[in-house]
């Protein structure tokens, strides 16, 4: 597509011609490929050493959970780790059964409980042990963590998987030699899942959930900021859900989810490392051509209404402040992408953003000031965010008062262009940066091409941030950063009476 | 028949791929690995004593390094706790002798490079980044950095207030509660491993005793730096020697770190937080080291008892109860001092008696019984499987052997260690957790809400109440100072 731009500041010449290179350098070492199914496959070749990762982007996440099941995009990613008929069971039409057996259990508990205040007590609690005892049956014959266990013992590191509110990511690394074996493990899991120990893993789902929300000071005003800046969106959750939701998902909610999501072509592969492209394809085409193939899943179509006013929420803990700051932006596919990018960087990035130099290095009323341009999640509009952590014995009030300052004299006073410069530089090193890793090529190759249609993408971006003036910076600071737009929350400490 | 088999594997072959039986993961077979090239490190001794690494690695157009000098927080004064963890964070931005901190915030950042610096519990760390086109510059910064920092007042100030309220913020976050309290009783809350940093040790630093350690440990025959990316050797040898030509500060040798020296501190140990609704916990005891003879059985038996998905823990208190998210055990040695044994978690406040019940019944599994072929098959393979991501990147050979000189281990120490993994019986595994678990002993943490949590704690003996009040610097002042 277009050149690096000859127009761009001598200073970052050179680093424009390195990322050029890059982009020359992996079209030489990268192969795709789609299979007729729909799935897509990017391999990038790095011989260096006997190892490839493996990163499965799905494209659906936690916006797409239903209402009333949230948390089920994340019950599915955990259920991915517990095997298939042929891995993890002692003797599958046995199991199969017991399965069967369990939901036919809870259909007749729900059945009573959902009669209220005319449900039966004792009838409940003989229902209840009816389920219980159904479960035990069930485990009795799983061979319990078989298939991450397989990973483990072939060498696999880094296993994970990751549920977020616009995809779903699974990952891992292996010796080279042994790469057929994710071929097979892969495949086997989004062909044939068996939703064992369902359950069991619903208790663990909600450990997750209390463990990194609900004990979390910073978790629970994220949570507050979202469900007060989004009325309607799906953007107004956590990506684990709500506790009272994931207590009660069941089996055939993970199944529809599953099949209606987890289709074809709306998954992405990408493969890095020590890998011939010719035998990845004939291994997909083996493993995964037998993945039928299916409609696309729908799109979320809850488009968020005007925000009319600036909203505010707060929290009480005993912990020491904490503000989320948020103002409503466009998607990620909107012309002022790149500029909000660039206004984050400028207002916020490393020791030389604007917020951190007033605030934490110069006034010291703050130990913390960040911005992220984009949140919680890129695919639809969201949040231009601000974090801050006032220093001991100062307010957030005192704190807001001052970043508001500082926000208007952005507004109003033209960027200094070293500065301008500066984000551009940074960003260009970030992405060189990055290149370093296996893994981390793996996800950002498939991130470029899920979220955009083209992984080269992660190079052309840096010619739409070079092409992003002082004004484009100001323009978009005036539009999106008003008190219409914006939602704050902070944590208060709980009134002393309150706490007797 | 014979033919009819053929025939019929050919046609569902030309058919479609797709129709051909997927096979079953135990039948699949693995040519060998390939072998790893492992790199070349040069390494020299400057004039001056300083020591080089150097590893050229030409894929991307970047230069990195990182010296490390032998100092600590091990070293600190009792009464001014945090002196080396300040002296690490003023080195840099403090500035040097021509550049105030910040006009080196602003140059680095034009150049997308950085200089960073910090002092851990026992060696000092100042690092760099530069692009490839930019590496003179960033390394003149770094060696000025290293060798002249100004430690300016304002940057002393600005670092307290900073620490200041990270204290004020120890107490917001279960987990970090959870660890603290469990490493400092377990090495000792009066040892330069289980001390901490309060508002009266940190008010008692001045920027003239960032300086006095400074000179005591910064000198160059007590660095050691590492370079890699894309130089060629010779040249960045060269650029090196004439850039710490001038550097020829001399000081005594550095002495030992102290010894850990502690006794068991046995007990349950509640701090309450009720704000929160899952107990986080921490138990176990002292570790051992690296150099240990038993410390591959000790590896293996930790990574049964609590490594992976494959573990007791995870399979009894994830799997089977869902009483955790996160549950794990690790031997966790050091190179030069005893590290901790220690098992992790956190789990509902409902469950939190029960947990740890069942994960003490675990550790006396191990205790008393031996593991089954599987497990020790199981774990075995693992770390031969995945052995080569030691070596996957240059930079983990660089950093290993930077880090094996420092702490006096030989260079083939990885080979040693998984020869003594392969090694590791059955009868060794259950004779390391024999001789080196002592349950009796355990320090048990846990930081959670008691009204919630049904069973209580009591349960499993007497409980400790942890006192979490953070001590304000005026009551001492008008106390009268303590000496410790």
């Amino acid at each position: 597509m277009s050149r690096c731009s000859q127009l761009g500041l001598a200073l970052f010449l050179f680093s424009a011609l390195a990322v050029a290179q890059n982009l020359q350098e992996f079209e030489k070492r990268v192969t795709e490929f789609t299979l007729d199914n729909g799935l897509h496959f990017i391999v990038l070749e790095r011989h260096d050493a006997p190892v490839v990762s493996f990163h499965t982007l799905v494209n659906a996440g936690s916006v797409d959970d239903p209402e009333g099941k949230t948390g089920l995009a994340h019950m599915f990613e955990h259920m991915a780790f517990k095997g298939t008929p042929d891995i993890g069971s002692t003797n599958w039409p046995e199991e199969k059964k017991a399965l069967a057996a369990i939901e036919q259990a809870y259909d007749r508990l729900e059945g009573e409980r959902r009669k209220r205040f005319h449900a039966d007590p004792a009838k409940v609690q003989a229902l209840e042990n009816e389920v219980k005892a159904a479960i035990e049956k069930a485990d009795s014959f799983v061979v319990p963590n078989l298939y991450p266990t397989i990973i483990e013992e072939n060498g696999g590191v880094g296993l994970n998987a990751g549920t977020e509110l616009d995809s779903t990511e699974y990952f891992y690394n292996l010796p080279a030699n042994r790469a057929e074996l994710w071929f097979l493990l892969e495949s086997q899991r989004f062909l044939h899942p068996v939703f064992r120990e369902f359950y069991k893993e619903r208790d663990v789902v909600l450990e997750e959930r209390r463990m990194r929300v609900e004990s979390s000071p910073q978790g629970k005003l994220m949570e507050s900021l979202l469900a007060t800046a989004f009325e309607a969106h799906p953007y107004q959750r956590m990506p684990g859900g709500w506790a009272s939701d994931i207590t009660s998902l069941r089996v055939k909610d993970a199944e529809a989810f599953y099949r209606t999501y987890y289709t074809p072509g709306n998954i992405s592969i990408a493969i890095v490392g020590d890998i011939d492209p010719k035998q990845a394809r004939v291994l997909a085409e083996r493993y995964f051509g037998r993945l039928a193939s299916a409609p696309l899943p729908p799109l979320v179509h809850t488009v968020e209404p005007p925000q009319e006013g600036s909203k505010q929420a707060h929290i009480e803990t005993p912990s020491q402040p904490l503000a989320f700051i948020a103002y409503k932006r466009p998607d990620q596919y909107d012309k002022d992408d790149a500029a909000l990018d660039v206004m984050s960087g400028l207002l916020a990035g490393g020791r030389t953003g604007i917020l951190y130099k007033d605030m934490v290095r110069d006034q010291q009323i703050a130990v913390t000031v960040g911005a992220e341009g984009t949140f919680p999640g890129g695919k639809y509009p969201n949040l231009f965010l601000f974090f801050l952590a006032p220093a001991l014995g100062h307010t957030i009030d005192e704190n807001v008062k001052v970043m508001d300052g500082l926000l208007d004299r952005f507004k109003t006073q033209e960027v200094d262009p070293q500065a301008l410069a500066r984000v551009k530089t940074k960003t260009r090193a970030d992405l060189v940066r990055r290149l370093d890793s296996n893994s981390g090529l793996a996800q950002l190759l498939n991130s470029y091409y899920v979220n955009y249609g083209n992984w080269r993408k992660m190079f052309t971006d840096l010619d739409e941030t070079d092409k992003v003036t002082a004004q484009d910076v100001q323009r978009v600071a005036r539009q999106y950063l008003t008190p219409k737009n914006r939602t704050a929350t902070y944590t208060t400490q709980p009134a002393a009476e309150a706490k007797q | 028949m014979r033919r009819l088999i053929l025939l019929a594997a050919f046609v569902a072959g030309a058919l479609t791929a797709q129709n051909g039986a997927i096979p079953s993961y135990k039948n699949l077979q693995y040519p060998p690995l390939r072998s790893v090239k492992i790199p070349d490190v040069g390494t020299f001794t400057l004039p001056n004593g300083m020591k080089l690494y150097l590893l050229e690695n030409h894929e991307l157009p970047l230069v990195r390094g990182v010296a490390l000098v032998r100092t600590g927080n091990l070293f600190d004064p009792a009464d001014k706790v945090g002196l080396a963890t300040i002296t690490g964070m003023v080195m840099r931005s403090g500035g040097t002798a021509t550049k105030t901190g910040d006009q080196l915030d602003e140059a680095l950042e034009n150049i997308a490079a950085s200089v960073e610096t910090a002092i851990d519990e026992s060696y000092g760390n100042i690092s760099f980044s530069a692009l490839k086109q930019n590496a003179s510059e960033v390394l003149t910064t770094f060696r000025d950095v290293l060798t002249t920092p100004e430690f300016r007042q304002e940057k002393v100030d600005l670092a307290k207030t900073e620490l200041r309220s990270g204290i004020a913020r120890r107490n917001d976050d279960p987990h970090g509660i959870s660890e603290r309290e469990f490493t400092e009783r377990v090495y000792g809350h009066d040892t330069p491993y289980g001390w901490r940093l309060e508002y009266a040790t940190i008010d008692r630093i001045s920027r003239a005793d960032l300086q006095a350690f400074y000179q005591r440990y910064f000198f160059p025959a007590n660095v050691m730096l590492a370079v890699q990316g894309d130089f060629s050797t010779p040249v960045m040898k060269a650029e090196l020697e004439k850039l710490f030509a001038g550097w020829t500060a001399q000081q005594p040798a550095i002495p030992a770190f102290p010894p850990v020296k502690t006794k068991p501190a046995p007990g349950i140990f509640l701090a309450v937080k009720d704000d929160v609704t899952q107990t986080f916990f921490d138990l176990g005891h002292l570790g051992g080291e690296f150099r240990d003879k038993d410390y591959p059985a000790l590896e293996v038996m930790a990574d049964i008892l609590g490594g992976g998905f494959r573990s007791r823990l995870f399979q009894r208190v994830r799997t089977k109860l869902g009483y955790a998210y996160s549950v794990s055990a690790s031997w966790g040695a050091n190179f030069d001092h005893p590290g901790l044994f220690q098992i992790s978690g956190s789990t509902k406040s409902g469950s939190t008696t029960e947990t740890i019940q069942v994960i003490r019944e675990e550790v006396e599994k191990m205790r008393t019984a031996e593991v089954t072929d599987q497990e020790l098959t199981s774990a075995k393979e693992s770390v031969a499987n995945s052995f080569v991501f030691n070596f996957d990147r240059p930079s983990k050979t660089l950093n290993r052997i930077l880090f094996y000189d420092y702490y006096g281990y030989p260079k083939d120490f990885i080979n040693q260690y998984l020869a003594g993994i392969q090694k590791v019986t059955k009868a060794d595994v259950l004779r390391v957790a024999r001789e080196h678990l002592s349950p009796k002993d355990f320090t048990v943490v846990a930081v959670g809400n008691p009204a919630e949590f049904g069973k209580p704690l009591t349960t499993l003996g007497p409980v400790t109440p942890v006192d979490l009040t953070i001590p304000e610097p005026r009551a001492e002042v008008a106390g009268g100072a303590q000496k410790p």
